[in-house]
This record gives structure tokens, sequence and C-alpha cells, in this order.
């Protein structure tokens, strides 16, 4: 038995990235952003005295799921399981839940998310963090000439065997946790921002546009923008959200170049190759961000059978495919400033988020 | 002494020590229904608080089908959206600043044009 690697504290350089308040002309809420796992991180929150505690508060939870499961930090309790070639572990608390919720996403999407895909995006190139672009780094693919190395498919969640904190990894696999952590990240901080400001008021959590609220929302719901590009300049739906969260997962973000092949970051587990199906962007509405999360993902893989899946799952959506063709799901509103019903109960939480 | 008079204060004693247990006992029970009334209360109005502070983030999100946007009356009116969903691109980062007296927002995204496209 092995003992992870708890106790590493070397800050990723998003970690000294200072929060920034941001203007919205209104001062019943609070805004501020900052950088944060190779992407940004937006807390909104009232009362506006609040503002304070929430940033510490998700600061503390973003700094603690880095080093718990990022796979580009190479001392991150992750990395170090990724490089032990096999073995039986013990996790710490924190990993442990996020290959549970990882894995039971991948029993809900019958596969469609894998965090054994690890392997599949080393091999596309995708084996660094986006962010280290900024610094000077190579992208992703690392060399332009070379051509994307052979696919290589999941070999399968089944496989990985967790009980508790113990977790049997086969030789071989690499996990990749990014269907499922951005979710639990922010499922996380709204949790841990309610705690700190002794459960007044309300606070949203957006962790690269994946949001989740709790505590009591604004009137009519929390107004969340929903873009089909990361850099859209309008918006292509202004909805309302009282509960739960929404995500969105597109092929449009997080492309790189590779030879002559234009990759992304949404790996298909059962071929891995880019996910290749109608869909461009799938918005999801769910209870937990971590279920919004998995499911806006196995979306994308699913391809054509995404509606079809949405549908049985019983998610609210928001799809739309390459030719710009929309399609809406399970209620989700037509019209701008609606709410999203969002569906009671997780699929990838036991007993609820912890 | 007459037997008869030697039992009158033990008869009376037992008296006395009827009547305390009985008035004992009622305010025994008086104080119990006082206190089980008192705690009721307070374990209703703890969880009709507890349901309103946690919403659907908590106990995997049960109170979620009631997020349609009827519930929130307590909170402020808010008009401007205050984030979007959209896939997570690259990092975003936001600078407010004041010039000449006003707010200048600007958002830098780390990423060279082609390498994220």
């Amino acid at each position: 038995m092995t003992c992870g690697a708890a106790g590493l504290t070397r800050p990723g350089p998003w970690q000294r990235a200072p929060w920034q308040r941001v203007a919205t002309g209104d001062d019943t809420v609070a805004v501020a952003e900052r950088a944060a796992l190779g992407t940004s991180a937006r807390v909104a929150v009232w009362p506006p005295e609040n503002l304070g505690a929430a940033c510490a508060a998700t600061g503390d939870v973003l700094a603690a799921l880095d080093l718990q499961a990022s796979r580009f930090r190479p001392d991150s309790e992750l990395s170090w399981l990724n490089e032990a070639g096999g073995g039986l572990f013990m996790l710490g608390d924190g990993l442990a839940e996020a290959v549970g919720v990882a894995l039971a996403a991948a029993r809900w999407t019958g596969g469609l998310t894998d965090p054994t895909v690890g392997a599949a995006l080393v091999s596309l190139g995708y084996d660094r963090d986006f962010a280290a672009i900024s610094q000077g780094g190579k992208p992703p693919g690392g060399h332009d000439g070379e051509p994307p190395g052979a696919p290589v498919a999941a070999p399968g969640w089944p496989l990985v065997r967790l009980d508790g904190p113990l977790l049997r990894l086969p030789p071989g696999i690499r996990l990749d946790l990014g269907a499922t952590a951005k979710g639990l990240g922010s499922d996380r901080a709204v949790r841990a921002v309610m705690s700190a400001t002794g459960h007044r008021g309300g606070i949203l959590v957006s962790l690269g546009g994946d949001i989740a609220v709790a505590g009591t929302p604004p009137r009519d719901g929390w107004p969340v923008a929903v873009a089909e590009e990361p850099d859209q300049a309008v918006p292509s739906q202004l909805i309302r959200l009282a509960a739960g969260a929404v995500a969105t997962s597109s092929v449009s973000a997080r492309r790189w170049r590779r030879g002559d092949a234009v990759l992304h970051h949404i790996v298909d587990p059962r071929t891995g190759r880019p996910a290749a199906g109608p869909w461009r962007t799938v918005t999801v509405a769910a209870a937990t961000c971590a279920d919004a999360n998995a499911a806006s993902t196995a979306a994308i893989v699913a391809g054509g059978r995404a509606q079809d899946w949405l549908t049985a799952a019983g998610l609210p959506a928001r799809m739309t495919g390459h030719d710009g063709r929309v399609c809406r799901l399970g209620g989700w509103p037509a019209g701008d400033g609606r709410p999203v019903p969002v569906p009671p109960g997780s699929r990838v939480y036991a007993g609820g988020p912890r | 002494m007459d037997p008869s008079s030697r039992g009158a204060p033990r008869r009376e004693s037992i008296r006395q020590a009827r009547r305390m247990s009985n008035w004992t006992a009622a305010a025994l029970i008086a104080g119990t229904g006082t206190a089980a009334v008192a705690l009721a209360h307070q374990a209703h109005q703890a969880t009709a608080a507890g349901v309103a502070a946690t919403g659907a983030a908590s106990a995997g999100g049960t109170a979620g089908t009631a997020g349609t946007g009827t519930s929130a009356a307590a909170g402020p009116a808010v008009a401007h959206s205050v984030a979007t969903t959209t896939a997570s691109g690259v990092t975003v980062t936001t600078t407010t600043r004041t010039v000449n007296g006003k707010t200048v927002v600007t958002r830098v995204r780390h990423a060279p044009a082609g390498q994220d496209d």
C-alpha cells in the first residue's frame, strides 16, 4: 500500500492571482473574478459585504482541488498517482471524493465520460495546462509539425476500483478528471461560501463557465448568460437560475493544432479521438454542477444519441449544432430571462454532495 | 400516651407528603408539556430556516424542482447577468481600474491567437 502525495503545497501560478472586483453598476450584488485552474473563477454574492468571505472560501477550495486533482501539476496528488504505474493507494479525502464522482459519472453516462481517458489525452498532445501558453510555454501538442499519436482508447472505468479512500489502479491507466472536476469545484465552493457566511444571502460560483448557486437567489433567480463560444461578444440567451447548477461543454474551446489536425479536449473514450458528433456546444442544467458538467460532456461525446440520452436523464439542455441549429430539451426556456427548471437529485454524489 | 392520639400526627404527615407528591407530579407534568411545546416550536423554526438557506445545492439538490425562480422572494432584484456559462476557454482575467473618475473594465484572454481556435 502506498500513501498519496498529501502535504505538498507549492502553489500553481494562478494561485498568486488576486481577486479582482468586477464593476456591474449594481450595488445589490458583488462580483469578483480571478484566474484559477487554467481558466477563470467568478463569484457573485449578496449581500455584497459577504464578498471577502466568499472569495477567501472559494480560493481555499480551488487551491485544495488543484493540489488534489490537477493533471498538469507535477506535485498534485493525481499526478503522483498517474506516475506511480498502478497499485493500491490510500487517497486523501478530497481526491477520493473527486475520483468517486468521476467513476459515478462514468457509470451514469454508460462510459460517455471516463476518467481512464488520461493516456488518450496525452497521446493527442493535451499534456499541459492551456494557461502555460500565456507564460511562454509551448501549446498542447508540443511540436507543430508532429502529427498526433495513434489514438488510445480508454482502458475503461470498470477497471478502476475505489472503496472509500482505497483506490486500486491497474498499471498503465492514467486518470483525468476533466469531465467532472470543474463542476465538483463549483459545488464545493458554494457550500464553503454558505458555511463561511453563516448561510446568509446567496452565492453563485462559476469555474470556467460551470456554475453552481446556493442559498437564497436574487428575485427570479441568478441572471446567467449562455454563450456558445468562450469569447462571444453577445450571449446567445439569458436564463435565470434559482437553484442547482448549469454547465457548458463545447468543442470550440481548448483546441490545438498538431500536424495538419485540429484537435480539441473532449475525447471519446471509446475511440481515443476528439469527439466528432453533430453538436458544437451543449449546456445542461442539473441539481449539482458535477452532474451538469458530466452530462454536458457526455452529450458532446454521445453525438447523434445526445438527445435520447439527455431526455432519458430528464435534464434540461440547450444544444447547438455545427450548422448553428439550436435544440432545446427538458423544458429549457425558449426566450430570454426565463427560469430553467432544475430537476432534483444528484447522480454522481453518493448521498448528496459532500 | 393514647395510641389514637399518637397516630394523628403520623396520619397528618402522610397526608402532607401525599399533597406534596401530588403538587410535584402536577408541576412535573406541566413543565414537561411546556418544554415539549417549546422544543417542537424551535425545531420547526430551525427546519424552515435550514431549508431556506441551503437550497438545492445541499443533499443532492433535493430542492431543485422548485428552482424555477418562484422561491426567491427574499433576494434582491438583479437585472444584469452576473456570469456566463460557456465552454471553458483559457484564463480570462478581468481588471477593474478608475480612469478620470470612470470605471474601466479590461478583460485579458491569455492565449495567443491561433493556439486556441
